[in-house]
């Protein structure tokens, strides 16, 4: 679970050498920097690069577990994946809990690091319990969860029936279920979100605020729309762009909780892709989703740096 | 890589033992097996017991285990070493899943080795015994654990909505009615649930007890596309409009039986010890047979675990050979029963009562699923690569029952539909 996909400028550059080496010495020190970065290289090729590559090769084979050899098929998984009703379930409720998650999660998350920055009292307290589901388990966390929105004796639906609503069963019925995982999804993401407008919001300088006072913005929400809300577009671009990554790579609270069920209504991608390569053990089947994942985060992310990062960098 | 290095580790010792005793090495012959078995919280105490039992009988063989969380991590993970040539010598897998190993060639026949022994029968093997792991026109395994469903039910629930728990209901209809007054008794109580959910062993139990089968007997068509396998999804729509059937998921239900919400509970006798432990003081638990639905043709699926000899050594061979004996063997079937609570897999551990005798006088919550012993039959495996998705496909087309989305007649046709297409081709 690694999140630490930084935006561009927050990366440091290299700083250049003061002086220019002598010519004599350039290509020892060539040697030197590639012996001194090989650790990394081999490591970025045998624990990244090469078993990419070993997924896209497996796409086009209809390799599975336990068998002793595979023929290529070429894009013979990638048909079936069109046709597949399992699939295309997993991938329409991805969608909708991309949908549900990413705006559920950022605007919460900008409503609260308002009403914390604005505040004056208890600005830690706050920003502590609402990062708290980031830092504790999911795993853990979903056990809890299914004891909250337990049909029967969970506190949820006894809130509820005290006042006369009979709740639904949340995770076991297909009408809800979705609901129920995009709600625990907003949960999980919101307290992330939050401490990173938090930060964006500490950055905008004061006198901004002053001037545009003195331009006329006199109520809250003309000091948001003309201030706040812009100087905060790279924070926002980069918040939009994390949440829909880690929303798209949705897994722990559907194995835990419903294991895709009932008849595949909370199938989600990386659920699909699991159950095909490591319960169906067909494991060419299984890369072809993963394909199908790693094109849906690359297109996101260079949405986030080709098309969007030029329009909210000002200066 | 921490089994090579394990091994490693534990060869220096082996190899120093021929030096200090070398009669003995040569008297008893040394070996060294690697055994795997899944789910350790239920199955390791059982394990450590026999093993400590078969030191004493074979100081030259020493065991080492290796454990998966459970049969699905079990089963990958012994894939992944048949495809790295890293396979333990033994390892104990769930019944279901014997199938896919006997296919592709991983678990070898025991017949021959069987016969070598003598008369299997003599040595508590009966032929009902050796059919729980005969899969794929071989011996692929010898069952180590057994289970079968039973119902479970919270006497004071009963008792309050006017039932009586000395004589439970036989049959559906009276097991049904009662579930319905247990129901409305109102205060979030549920009547019943039915652990259909997971895989198709429950809807199997079912189908089974209208004598039902899943496929044809020669493989080629389903088998649940007639009146057995139509009466059993019309017992699951009963079960929703009579029963009270709430729509759960099988934690949520077992936790909600345990809380004492839930009148009755039909899911597998080795939940017991489990299902004991988290009701605590709530209620008084019983436990009886499952309602009979044709007393003559009826039968009921078997789960559990079965060993399977993957070793290619000889000597590691006849090791492993010699381990899968003792534990399938009347004493260590014996062990494996008071340690876990699972169905004995030898007829001997069964037949004489100083085996198990006293564990079944002090523990009647098992008695239940022995007494339904001579009804059961193998969980039923699928042939070809597709064996465990059809179970999935089953378990989907059964949801649409449980939330009333469609008729027990339209999923009987949808899904002998979709389980016909994952069948293997023929040519």
């Amino acid at each position: 679970m690694s999140d630490a996909v930084l935006p561009p400028r927050l990366s440091p550059g290299l700083s250049p050498g003061l002086a220019p080496p002598r010519p004599r010495w350039r290509a020892g020190e060539t040697l030197t920097a590639w012996m001194l970065s090989l650790p990394a290289v081999l490591a970025y090729w045998v624990l990244l690069l090469l078993p990419t590559l070993a997924a896209v090769a497996l796409a086009f084979t209809d390799y599975e577990l336990g068998m002793d050899g595979f023929a290529w098929i070429g894009l013979g998984n990638f048909a079936e994946l069109m046709t597949d009703r399992g699939f295309l379930q997993a991938f329409r409720n991805t969608l909708f809990y991309v949908a549900v998650v990413t705006p559920g999660s950022i605007l919460g998350a900008l409503g609260l690091a308002l009403l914390i920055e604005g505040g004056t009292r208890g600005r830690t307290f706050f920003r502590a319990v609402f990062f708290l589901p980031v830092v504790s388990l999911t795993v853990a966390m979903a056990s809890a969860w299914q004891y909250l929105l337990h049909p029967t004796i969970g506190p949820l639906n006894a809130v509820l029936r005290q006042v006369g609503v009979e709740g639904p069963a949340w995770l076991s019925s297909s009408g809800t279920v979705m609901w129920a995982l995009a709600g625990i999804g907003i949960w999980e993401n919101l307290g992330f979100n939050l401490v990173l407008f938090l930060a964006g919001l500490t950055a905008i300088p004061r006198d901004l605020y002053a001037a545009a006072e003195v331009d006329g913005a006199r109520s809250a929400w003309s000091r948001f729309r003309l201030v706040t809300w812009p100087m905060l577009g790279p924070t926002t671009l980069f918040v939009l762009t994390i949440t829909m990554i880690r929303a798209v790579r949705v897994f722990d609270t559907v194995k835990v909780l419903t294991q895709g069920g009932p008849d595949r209504a909370s199938e989600v991608l990386l659920h699909t892709m699991y159950q095909e390569g490591f319960t169906y053990f067909r494991l060419g089947y299984s890369a072809a989703i993963t394909l199908v994942f790693l094109a849906i985060v690359l297109a996101l992310m260079w949405l986030q740096t080709r098309v969007l990062d030029k329009r909210v960098h000002y200066g | 890589m921490p089994i090579l290095s394990r091994r490693a580790a534990l060869a220096l010792p082996a190899a120093l033992v021929p030096l200090a005793a070398p009669r003995l090495s040569r008297a008893q012959g040394q070996a060294e097996i690697t055994v795997h078995y899944a789910q350790p919280f239920i199955y390791k105490e059982s394990y450590d017991a026999i093993l400590a039992e078969f030191a004493k009988r074979e100081p030259g063989i020493k065991v080492n285990f290796i454990t998966t969380p459970n049969y699905e991590e079990g089963a990958q993970l012994l894939l992944r070493q048949a495809a790295t040539s890293q396979l333990p010598d033994l390892s104990y897998q769930g019944f279901n899943r014997l199938r896919i190993f006997a296919e592709r060639g991983i678990a070898q026949d025991l017949a021959p080795l069987l016969a070598r022994d003598g008369d299997p029968a003599g040595a508590g093997y009966t032929p009902n015994l050796l059919a729980l792991a005969h899969f794929g026109g071989m011996q692929a395994g010898l069952a180590y654990a057994a289970s079968n469903p039973i119902t479970y039910y919270n006497a004071e629930l009963v008792k309050r909505a006017g039932g009586d728990p000395d004589n439970f209901p036989q049959d559906w209809n009276g097991v049904l009615e009662l579930a319905g007054r247990i129901d409305r008794l109102g205060g979030g109580t549920e009547g019943m649930w039915f652990t259909w959910s997971g895989d198709d062993w429950m809807y199997s139990a079912l189908l089974f007890g209208h004598g039902g089968r899943m496929l044809t007997e020669d493989e080629r068509d389903v088998g649940f596309a007639g009146p057995e396998g139509l009466g059993a999804l019309r017992l699951l729509d009963r079960m929703v409009k009579e029963g009270g059937m709430a729509n759960m998921t099988a934690p949520a239900a077992r936790q909600a039986f345990a809380a004492g919400k839930v009148g009755m509970l039909f899911q597998t006798t080795a939940l017991v010890r489990g299902t004991l432990a988290s009701i605590g003081e709530n209620f008084t638990l019983r436990t009886t047979g499952m309602p009979v639905i044709d007393p003559q043709k009826g039968r009921l699926p078997t789960g559990g675990a079965a060993g399977m000899l993957t070793a290619k050594d000889p000597a590691k061979r006849e090791a492993a050979w010699k381990f899968l004996r003792f534990s399938t063997g009347p004493e260590g079937q014996a062990l494996m029963v008071r340690n876990t609570g699972y169905l004995p897999c030898n007829q001997i551990a069964i037949d004489d009562p100083q085996h198990l005798g006293a564990f079944y006088r002090e523990n009647p919550l098992f008695t239940p699923a022995v007494r339904q012993l001579p009804i059961s039959i193998p969980w039923y495996a699928f042939p070809g690569s597709n064996s465990v998705r059809v179970t999935q496909t089953m378990v989907d087309n059964l949801a649409r029952i449980v939330e009333q989305r469609a008729t027990p007649e339209q999923v009987q046709q949808d899904m002998a539909a979709e389980v016909r297409r994952l069948l293997p081709r023929r040519s």
